[in-house]
């Protein structure tokens, strides 16, 4: 095989970052899984007919045998498994209060546990070849998340969460872990296909409807240039030192940098009150 | 009625929990406290007070959940503060647990105070008052806990929706605080409330180690005194102006600067990349 040649194992790529992640690398010659939940649509949206390069799969995220099968696919057909990119996710707008524990939960299946089951059925491919990039799609609003999106934020943090923590378990075993974290992109991320919203609004959420008014009118308006963002993620791929952290946009660049300076505020304003709490010192040591 | 505040409490029958029940009840404040269990519950707090109402409830069921909350406004007419604490702490690799053992420790540390806090709202909506304590863990803000993967994604959850949670009820006159504590001497790291993988697997050793030191070398031995969390949580409930991140402890503050230097660093190296994107 091509020492140039990686397989990628790209999930939701049918539409948005997945869909221009696999053209370009299809484009430069790469090995190419993809899935979706709908094979045909993966297809027709790929459209490169007799490519021998890509492995179009339909795959659901949620079901782990689904996920497993997948993969093990994948490596069957070509031969081993370097990069893994955790793209399928979903937005959902709603107060806390408006949305029920059903949609709460069905967006975490999605954005968090699917990619959970994808790197639990990877790891073993990756751990015998003691090497793989295991890239995680997360979102700006994991970081500095927006009003009326607490549950989409949230499932977002968590992703950045657990990025954090593998990037940190699987180092010696030669893998290396990055978590995206994109600013308003110019995708389908924000028609209905893409993005579920409460059915159940509360008349008193005035502001939540307020931004959500915005957001929606931002559609087909973001600045963000989803090609340019494909081409950034495979950058980094080849990068001996990639980041933990990489922020795509100057917008996403923006609001992590005064979320954090915010946070840095607070955490020195209370600083008095955090370190209260420990015990006496004659009592530290049992 | 008294015009002290009422608290509504989550996992009251131990840890920070119960610190903080124990610590309300002595000041005289009306507490309704719950717990799986009514026996370990009223045990554990041992008042026989008529300011304090043990509530059995099962935090991941909605309708559970909502009798907890109307118990509560029967007995004393309102809820003031309410404090999700109920939470369990979970080690293992990723690829150690399985998707039904992790999902139960969102279950309880996500969706569990979710179901609180979406039947606890139409109740302060309509005082236009309240303050939520979500009790996360610098866990919650940085993922500097090796083999800790599951735990730092249901506590990183907690902070995701406490930060929208904030904007959305402010309107409302309700505030929002996330309390990260660091290491604190309960039993979070005793046997039977730390939970381990059912499969462990022999190449995730630096994982073992790790479940080995907070098992055998941190529990009990952690500097953080619940008393002083509890006291600091009442502190902040009667402060005119609460943060909306508490951090507590020496070490929970020293690991949350370190996080965001660290981030801050990953964006100005990479900065260039970063904006680079834009639409030409």
């Amino acid at each position: 095989m091509d020492n140039n040649k990686k397989v990628w194992f790209i999930t939701g790529a049918s539409k948005g970052f997945g869909l221009s992640l696999v053209k370009q690398l299809l484009d430069a010659g790469q090995l190419v899984a993809a899935t979706s939940r709908n094979q045909e649509e993966l297809i027709k949206a790929v459209n490169t007919p007799n490519n021998n390069n890509f492995l179009p799969l339909q795959v659901n995220l949620v079901n782990e045998a689904s996920v497993s099968l997948a993969l093990q696919h994948t490596n069957e057909t070509f031969g081993r498994i370097d990069v893994v990119i955790n793209n399928a996710g979903y937005g959902i707008g709603g107060a806390i209060e408006e949305l029920t524990d059903k949609e709460t939960r069905t967006a975490f299946d999605v954005n968090v546990f699917a990619t959970l089951n994808v790197i639990r059925f990877v790891m073993p491919y990756l751990r015998k070849q003691r090497s793989g990039h295991i890239i995680n799609i997360s979102s700006i609003a994991g970081i500095a998340p927006g009003t009326g999106w607490a549950i989409y934020g949230a499932a977002k943090y968590a992703v950045i969460g657990l990025s954090e923590v593998l990037a940190a378990d699987v180092k010696a075993l030669g893998i290396k872990v990055t978590v995206v974290a994109p600013g308003a992109f110019r995708t389908s991320f924000l028609t209905p296909d893409s993005l579920s919203m409460t059915e159940n609004p509360i008349a008193d959420y005035v502001d939540v409807r307020e931004t959500h008014a915005k957001y929606l009118k931002m559609d087909g308006e973001q600045a963000g240039d989803p090609e340019k963002a494909a081409a950034s993620i495979i950058k980094i791929v080849g990068e001996e030192n990639p980041p933990l952290y990489l922020l795509l946009g100057g917008d996403a660049y923006n609001r992590a940098l005064t979320k954090l300076d915010s946070l840095y505020k607070e955490i020195h304003q209370w600083e008095e009150l955090t370190c209260s709490t420990d015990l006496e010192h004659d009592l530290q040591i049992k | 009625m008294s015009n002290k505040k009422v608290w509504f409490v989550t996992g009251a029958s131990k840890g920070l929990g119960l610190s903080l029940v124990k610590r309300l009840l002595n000041e005289g404040y009306q507490v309704a406290a719950t717990s799986r269990s009514l026996s370990d519950l009223t045990k554990a707090v041992g008042s026989q007070s008529e300011q304090f109402l043990p509530l059995v409830m099962n935090i991941k069921n909605e309708e559970s959940v909502q009798n907890a909350i109307e118990l509560t406004i029967s007995t004393f007419g309102k809820i003031d503060v309410v404090v999700n604490n109920a939470g369990y702490g979970l080690v293992g690799g990723l690829e150690e647990l399985t998707d039904a053992e992790l999902r139960d420790n969102f279950e309880v540390n996500v969706f569990g105070s979710l179901n609180v806090i979406r039947k606890a709202l139409p109740y302060l909506r309509e005082q236009q008052s309240g303050h939520i304590l979500n009790i996360s863990s610098i866990a919650g803000f940085t993922g500097s806990f090796p083999g800790f993967g599951i735990y730092c994604a249901t506590k990183f959850a907690v902070n995701g929706f406490s930060e929208s949670l904030a904007e959305e009820v402010r309107p409302f006159g309700i505030k929002v605080t996330i309390v990260q504590p660091g290491y604190f001497r309960t039993n979070f790291l005793s046997e039977g409330s730390l939970i381990t993988p059912k499969n462990p697997i022999a190449a995730y050793q630096n994982v073992r180690d790790i479940q080995d030191f907070h098992q055998n070398s941190m529990d009990q031995q952690q500097v953080g005194d619940p008393e002083k969390a509890a006291e600091a949580m009442i502190r902040i409930a009667n402060a005119p102006e609460a943060p909306l991140n508490l951090f507590l402890g020496a070490d929970a503050y020293e690991l949350a600067n370190k996080k965001i230097a660290a981030v801050q660093s990953d964006l100005e190296n990479w900065k260039e990349l970063t904006t680079s994107t834009a639409i030409a």
